[in-house]
């Protein structure tokens, strides 16, 4: 059951991104995706592997949807937040644009205990509610460092 | 952790290391500073992603360096990766592959990936376990590289439209 809830939630986020508007270049938005990922892969790895403060299920099915949920779900939803904050430059709506991003992801992690993918040792959600917030962060910056370092060539050109 | 022990495959990252960023430097530039560090992450990432995946976790098929652990030099292992990413876009760009050629140039890389492969097991830098050898990477690295290739066309197509 796990298993299938995490692939929809995959399939979803992934068939969102592709059908929106987007106001990031696929080049942009390949970045900050590959970014997150990376980033997200040492973080799972440290924090169940190295530090044991979660433990991830040994039941293959379920272990597939932790994986979808590390290389798809987290890293399509930083992607598409921030091309909608950047279709809504108020930012009031960023705001709750990145608010809404964060409470899906948290969301997933309830459904993640509930489905025994994860079980928390010596973690709980607020610990994830700021690893989330600093994803989001990191996302923001280096998509803005990395729009920089194009715009700066096109001028020096 | 930095390292268990300080010998042969700790000493062969830090070699390959440098002399594949000398080649990287080396190389007359070709693309925009975007495109050149997507590459560079593009081979970061994917090699990670594969090797947490597979090479660790449920399926933990191989060990990198001397411990299960992660250390230093499992990082320094993985930035390995980047140019080499780097390479096979650049030559690709260079040598203007196309659908004729294409095959031929992910079938290549991917036997050149096999060849690093089995090098890397030499070293001592992998050890593959759980009943996994070294023609499985050949899988690998064709799902890698052709998906590299399609991208990049994926980008020319979107850059020159």
């Amino acid at each position: 059951m796990g298993f299938s809830i995490f692939f929809f939630i995959a399939f979803l986020i992934t068939s969102l991104f592709i059908v929106m508007k987007k106001k990031l270049s696929i080049v942009d938005s390949t970045f900050i995706y590959l970014l997150i990922l990376v980033i997200t892969i040492n973080v799972s790895w440290i924090v169940i592997e190295e530090l044991k403060l979660i433990k991830v299920t040994k039941e293959a099915m379920n272990y597939t949807a932790f994986i979808l949920t590390r290389s798809v779900i987290t890293p399509m939803i930083l992607v598409v937040q921030l091309n909608l904050i950047h279709k809504y430059k108020m930012k009031s709506r960023s705001f709750w644009i990145t608010v809404a991003s964060i409470a899906i992801l948290l969301l997933l992690r309830v459904l993640s205990i509930q489905f025994d993918i994860l079980t928390y040792q010596n973690w709980n959600l607020g610990f994830d509610a700021i690893y989330f917030l600093i994803l989001h962060l990191v996302a923001f910056y280096s998509h803005q460092f990395f729009q920089k370092l194009s715009y700066r060539e096109v001028n020096e050109l | 952790m930095l390292w268990e022990n300080f010998d042969k495959n700790e000493i062969s990252i830090l070699i390959m290391l440098i002399l594949a960023f000398i080649v990287l430097g080396l190389l007359p530039k070709r693309f925009p500073r975007n495109i050149t560090l997507l590459s560079l992450l593009w081979g970061l990432s994917s090699g990670m992603l594969f090797d947490f995946t597979i090479g660790g976790g449920l399926m933990d098929v191989y060990k990198v360096n001397d411990l299960q652990r992660y250390e230093l030099f499992d990082l320094l292992y993985y930035l390995l990766f980047t140019p080499f990413s780097y390479f096979f876009i650049y030559f690709y760009d260079t040598l203007g592959i196309n659908k004729k050629t294409f095959i031929w140039y992910v079938v290549g890389w991917s036997i050149v990936g096999l060849i690093v492969n089995w090098l890397l097991t030499w070293l001592d830098i992998i050890q593959f376990q759980n009943g996994y050898v070294l023609p499985y990477s050949f899988s690998v690295f064709l799902i890698i590289q052709t998906i590299t290739g399609v991208y990049f066309e994926l980008i020319k197509s979107r850059q020159l439209s």
